[in-house]
C-alpha cells in the first residue's frame, strides 16, 4: 500500500514537471501557447481571439501570429472599405489560416499581392477568414455572425474534401440553429473537457486514448479517410448534403450583400503525395477497405454542382508539379511556403477567368 | 502482427492468461498454435515455407542422428542447405541477381531480357532459416543430439517472441527450455516487465521518433547541408539501435514472462573501442551465427594473417548481403570487412610494438569509443542511403558543406537530442552495470521515477501507429 502510494506521488511530480516542461518547449497545437489563439463564442462555437498573438514553433517551422482586432489573421484591422478598395474573403479551415508559414507567406497575401499588381486602379484586400478546425457549416456561421460585416465584394468558400464532409455531419444541428448547440451529455462533458483542456499533458493523454479507442471500436479506417472509401459510410453522404446547405447559406448571403461567391476545393495530401497514398492504402486495406484516391474530391464537385458557383479544384494543379512532395509539410497536411506560391497563382488566375473579378461593378 | 500493436498486445494477454493455465505439453501445443497465427496473421500463404522448413529439417535433423555412414551424412546436410538456401536465394535475392545480371551484360553490350518474379519477401524468412541451418549442423557435427518430438522441434523453429526479427536462436539454448517445463518465478517477471517496458520505450519513443527526423534528410526531395546529413547519420545510428535492440528486448521480456531465456541480442554496441568489439555486441545472434558457421568454416584465424583478413571480408560481405538484397547492404557489409581488417592490421602492429590501451574509462580508450562510433555511423549511412548515388553526395556533403541549414538546429539538432538523451542517460548506467535490468537495483524512489518517466514518454510522445520494424525487411 505504502509502494503504491509512492508510485502515485511520483506520477504526479511528474506530470507536473512534464506538463511545465510542455507548455515552456511548445511546439503542439496542444500546447497551451497556441490554444491562447482561440476563443469561445455563443454566436460561432470557437474562433480567432481578436488582437490575440502567438509564436508557434514545431520541429518543421516556427511562426509568429498575429490576428488582427476583427479575429482574422491579418497585419491589420479591417474598417470600412473605401471607394476603390476591393476585398476578397478566403473561408476555410487550418488550410487557409496557415500557421505554418509567415503572413507575407500565406496564399491570402500571395493572392493580393497579384491582384494589386494586375489592378493599379483598385486596392484589393485579401482577408483570411480561414479558422483551425472548421468545417463547412462553422464556415457558414463566421461568416454570416462575423465575415459578412467585412463587405466583401468576393466571397471565396473553402472545400477542403478529406473530413469537410464528416465535419459538416456531426455539426448538422447548428446550421439548422443557426448557431452551436450542445445536447444534454454534451453539456456534462464539457466540465471534463475544460479540466482536461487546461492540461496540455491531459490533452496528449487524451489523444492517445481517442486513437486505441477509435481502433477497438470501428473496423472501418478512421473517419477523415471515410470519404474516400469505395462504399462511403452513410454520414459522408449525408454531410456531403450539408456541406452544400452551408455553402448555399453563404452563397445566398452573399448575394444579399451584393458580394459574388465562389468555390474552392482543396485537397488532401495523399492525393498529390505517392509515398503518403500508399500508406494509407495499406491502411485502408487492412482495415478491409477500398481506398479510391480521389473520390472524395469527385464527390464534393458533384455534391456543390447543383449550387452553380464557380470552382476550382486545386487538385489537378498540384498534380501537375513536378516536384509533389514539397508542396506540403510532412509532418502536417498544410502548404509549405512553395505551395502557399502555388496556390496563390491559382487563384489569381481563377478570379480572372472565372468572371469573378470581371463582374464586379 | 507487430509488437508495437494493439493487436499483439491483445493477442498477447489471451496466450498469456491461457499458457499460466495450461501444464507443460498443452503449452507448448498451445505456444505453437499460437506462433503460427502470429506468422499467418501476416500472411497466411507463407506460413507453408515456415511448416516446410520445419519438417524438412526435423527429419532431416533425426536421419543424422541415427546415420553414421560419413557420405549419407555429408549428402542429408547438403540437401538440408540446398533447400534453406535455395529457399531463402529465391525469395529474398532472385530478382537482385537477375536485375544485377541484366545490369551486368548491358555493360558489356550484351542485351538481355530481364526475367523478374513477383516475389514477396516473407518476413522472417531469414531468421527462421538460419535456426533451422545451426540445429542441422550442430547435429552433424554431433554437437548436439536431435530432438524426437515434431512439437518442441517446431515451437523452436516457430516461438512467435523470436519470429520474425530474431534474435537467432541456438538449439542448445532453446529446445531444452521447451522440453521441460516451465517455472515463472518472481524475479522473471519483474525482469520480463522491465525489458519488455524498456524495448517499447527504445521503439516507440526512440526509434519511431528519431525515424522522422531520418527520413526528412534522406527522402526523396531533400537538400541537407552537411551538418543536417551528419545529424541524420547519429540519429540513424540511434533508430535502428532502438528499432532492433527494442524489439529484442520486447522479444526477451514477454518470454521471460513465459519463464523462456532468450540470449542477449545488444549489449551497448555504441560504447566499444574497436569494430571486433562492436560485433560482439551488436547483433550477437547474427555475428556468433556467422563467426560459428561461415567463418571459422572458411579457416577462422586458424591461418596466415592475409587468409584471416580474406575470410573476414567474405564472412561481413555474405553478412552485408544477409541484410538485404541491395548493392547498399553488400557495400555496407564489405566496409565493416574492412573495418575489421584494418583494426586487425593495426592491433598487429600494436602487439609487434608493445602498445597497449589501458583498462578502465580513460581519455584515450574515450577518445577511440568516439572514433569507432564515427566509423560505425560511416556505415549506418551507407546502410541507410537509398541508392549508391547518394551515399557517394552525402559523403561529399560530409566533408565540404558542414554549415547548419536554415532549419538545422530547430529541425534537427534539438528534436535529435530531445529524444537521445532520455536513452543515453539510462543507456550509460546500465553499460556501467553491464546489464540492461540493472535499473532494477536501483533503490526504490529511483526506480519508480524510471518507471513514471519511461511510461510518460511512451504513452505521451511515442509512436502508436504500429510503424513496422526495420529487421522485418531482413
Amino acid at each position: 500500500m505504502r509502494r503504491a502510494l509512492l508510485l502515485v506521488v511520483i506520477l504526479a511530480l511528474q506530470f507536473v514537471v512534464l506538463e511545465g516542461a510542455i507548455r515552456w518547449h511548445g511546439g503542439s497545437e496542444v500546447a497551451p501557447e497556441f490554444r491562447r489563439l482561440f476563443m469561445q463564442d455563443p454566436r460561432v462555437g470557437h474562433r480567432l481571439r481578436p488582437d490575440a498573438r502567438a509564436r508557434f514553433t514545431t520541429v518543421e517551422f516556427s511562426t509568429d501570429l498575429a490576428i488582427n482586432a476583427q479575429g482574422v489573421r491579418d497585419d491589420e484591422p479591417i474598417g470600412p472599405k473605401a471607394a476603390n478598395e476591393r476585398r476578397v474573403i478566403v473561408l476555410g479551415d487550418s488550410l487557409v489560416l496557415s500557421v505554418q508559414v509567415p503572413f507575407a507567406q500565406t496564399f491570402c497575401e500571395l493572392l493580393e499581392a497579384r491582384l494589386n499588381a494586375a489592378d493599379p486602379a483598385h486596392r484589393w484586400r485579401v482577408i483570411n477568414a480561414g479558422v483551425q478546425g472548421y468545417g463547412p457549416v462553422h464556415e457558414w456561421l463566421f461568416f454570416n455572425a462575423v465575415a459578412s460585416e467585412f463587405e466583401p465584394d468576393i466571397v471565396l468558400i473553402g472545400a477542403f474534401v478529406g473530413n469537410d464532409a464528416v465535419e459538416a455531419n456531426d455539426t448538422e444541428a447548428w446550421l439548422d440553429a443557426g448557431r452551436p448547440t450542445t445536447a444534454g451529455t454534451e453539456a456534462a462533458l464539457n466540465v471534463l473537457r475544460r479540466l482536461v483542456r487546461s492540461s496540455v499533458v491531459l490533452q496528449l493523454v487524451r489523444m492517445r486514448w481517442d486513437l486505441l479507442r477509435g481502433r477497438f471500436s470501428s473496423p472501418t479506417p478512421e473517419r477523415p479517410v471515410s470519404s474516400y472509401l469505395a462504399d462511403p459510410p452513410p454520414d459522408v453522404l449525408h454531410g456531403l448534403d450539408v456541406s452544400r446547405r452551408a455553402f448555399e447559406k453563404i452563397a445566398r448571403r452573399a448575394d444579399e450583400l451584393g458580394a459574388r461567391a465562389g468555390l474552392i476545393l482543396f485537397p488532401a495530401r495523399f492525393q498529390t503525395d505517392d509515398g503518403d497514398y500508399g500508406r494509407l492504402n495499406d491502411m485502408v486495406h487492412r482495415a478491409g477497405g477500398v481506398l479510391i484516391r480521389n473520390a472524395a474530391t469527385a464527390r464534393f464537385r458533384e455534391a456543390l454542382a447543383p449550387l452553380g458557383l464557380p470552382t476550382i479544384d486545386l487538385l489537378p494543379i498540384l498534380e501537375a508539379q513536378p516536384d509533389r512532395i514539397g508542396l506540403f509539410y510532412q509532418r502536417t497536411i498544410h502548404f509549405t511556403p512553395r505551395g502557399h506560391e502555388l496556390v496563390s497563382g491559382a487563384l489569381f488566375d481563377f478570379l480572372m477567368t472565372s468572371g469573378l473579378v470581371r463582374q464586379l461593378p | 502482427m507487430v509488437f508495437n500493436s494493439l493487436e499483439f498486445v491483445s493477442f498477447f494477454l489471451v496466450v498469456y492468461a491461457l499458457y499460466r493455465l495450461l501444464p507443460h505439453r498443452p503449452q507448448n501445443w498451445m505456444l505453437l498454435g499460437a506462433s503460427y497465427y502470429f506468422y499467418a496473421a501476416w500472411d497466411w500463404r507463407f506460413l507453408s515455407l515456415l511448416v516446410g522448413s520445419t519438417v524438412v529439417d526435423f527429419f532431416v535433423g533425426r536421419y543424422l542422428g541415427r546415420e553414421t555412414a560419413p557420405g549419407r551424412r555429408r549428402l542429408a546436410l547438403v540437401l538440408s542447405l540446398v533447400f534453406n538456401l535455395g529457399m531463402l536465394g529465391f525469395f529474398k535475392y532472385f530478382n537482385f541477381f537477375a536485375d544485377s545480371l541484366v545490369r551486368v551484360f548491358g555493360w558489356i553490350g550484351w542485351r538481355v531480357d530481364p526475367v523478374t518474379v513477383n516475389v514477396i519477401l516473407p518476413i522472417g524468412i531469414s531468421f527462421y532459416t538460419f535456426m533451422t541451418i545451426s540445429y542441422v549442423i550442430d547435429v552433424y557435427r554431433r554437437d548436439i543430439r536431435p530432438t524426437s518430438n515434431f512439437v518442441d522441434f517446431a515451437l523452436f523453429v516457430g516461438y512467435f517472441p523470436h519470429l520474425v526479427a530474431g534474435p537467432i536462436l541456438r538449439a542448445p539454448l532453446l529446445l531444452p527450455q521447451i522440453a521441460r517445463p516451465r517455472v515463472v518465478t518472481r524475479m522473471q517477471i519483474v525482469e520480463g516487465l522491465w525489458l519488455a517496458g524498456w524495448g517499447y520505450f527504445q521503439k516507440m519513443f526512440v526509434a519511431d521518433n528519431l525515424a522522422r527526423l531520418v527520413a526528412a534528410v534522406f527522402g526523396p526531395g531533400a537538400t541537407p547541408t552537411g551538418l543536417d546529413v551528419l545529424i541524420a547519420v547519429y540519429a540513424f545510428a540511434f533508430q535502428i539501435y532502438g528499432d532492433f535492440a527494442g524489439y529484442s528486448n520486447i522479444a526477451r521480456g514477454i518470454s521471460k514472462l513465459m519463464g523462456i531465456e532468450l540470449n542477449v541480442n545488444f549489449l551497448f554496441p555504441y560504447f566499444v573501442v574497436s569494430p571486433q568489439e562492436f560485433w560482439r555486441n551488436w547483433h550477437i545472434s547474427l555475428s556468433t551465427w556467422l563467426r560459428d558457421y561461415l567463418y571459422i568454416p572458411l579457416g577462422g584465424n586458424r591461418g596466415s594473417s592475409l587468409a584471416t583478413k580474406r575470410n573476414l571480408m567474405i564472412t561481413m560481405a555474405l553478412g552485408g548481403l544477409w541484410h538485404g538484397a541491395a548493392w547498399t547492404f553488400v557495400l555496407w557489409g564489405v566496409y565493416q570487412g574492412l573495418a575489421l581488417v584494418v583494426a586487425r592490421t593495426i592491433q598487429e602492429w600494436a602487439t609487434r610494438s608493445g602498445v597497449t590501451l589501458a583498462r578502465g574509462l580513460t581519455w584515450s580508450r574515450v577518445a577511440l569509443g568516439v572514433l569507432m562510433f564515427h566509423v560505425t555511423c560511416f556505415g549506418w549511412l551507407i546502410f541507410r542511403a537509398e541508392s549508391v548515388t547518394q551515399i557517394v553526395r552525402f559523403s561529399q556533403l560530409l566533408v565540404t558543406d558542414l554549415r547548419p541549414g536554415p532549419s538545422t538546429i530547430r529541425s534537427l539538432l534539438i528534436p535529435f537530442l530531445e529524444i537521445v538523451t532520455p536513452l543515453l542517460v539510462v543507456h550509460i548506467y546500465q553499460a556501467r552495470r553491464g546489464s540492461e535490468s540493472a535499473p532494477l537495483s536501483l533503490g526504490t524512489v529511483t526506480r519508480y521515477a524510471l518507471y513514471g518517466a519511461v511510461g510518460y514518454l511512451i504513452v505521451l510522445f511515442g509512436d502508436f501507429e504500429g510503424a513496422q520494424f526495420i529487421y522485418f525487411q531482413f
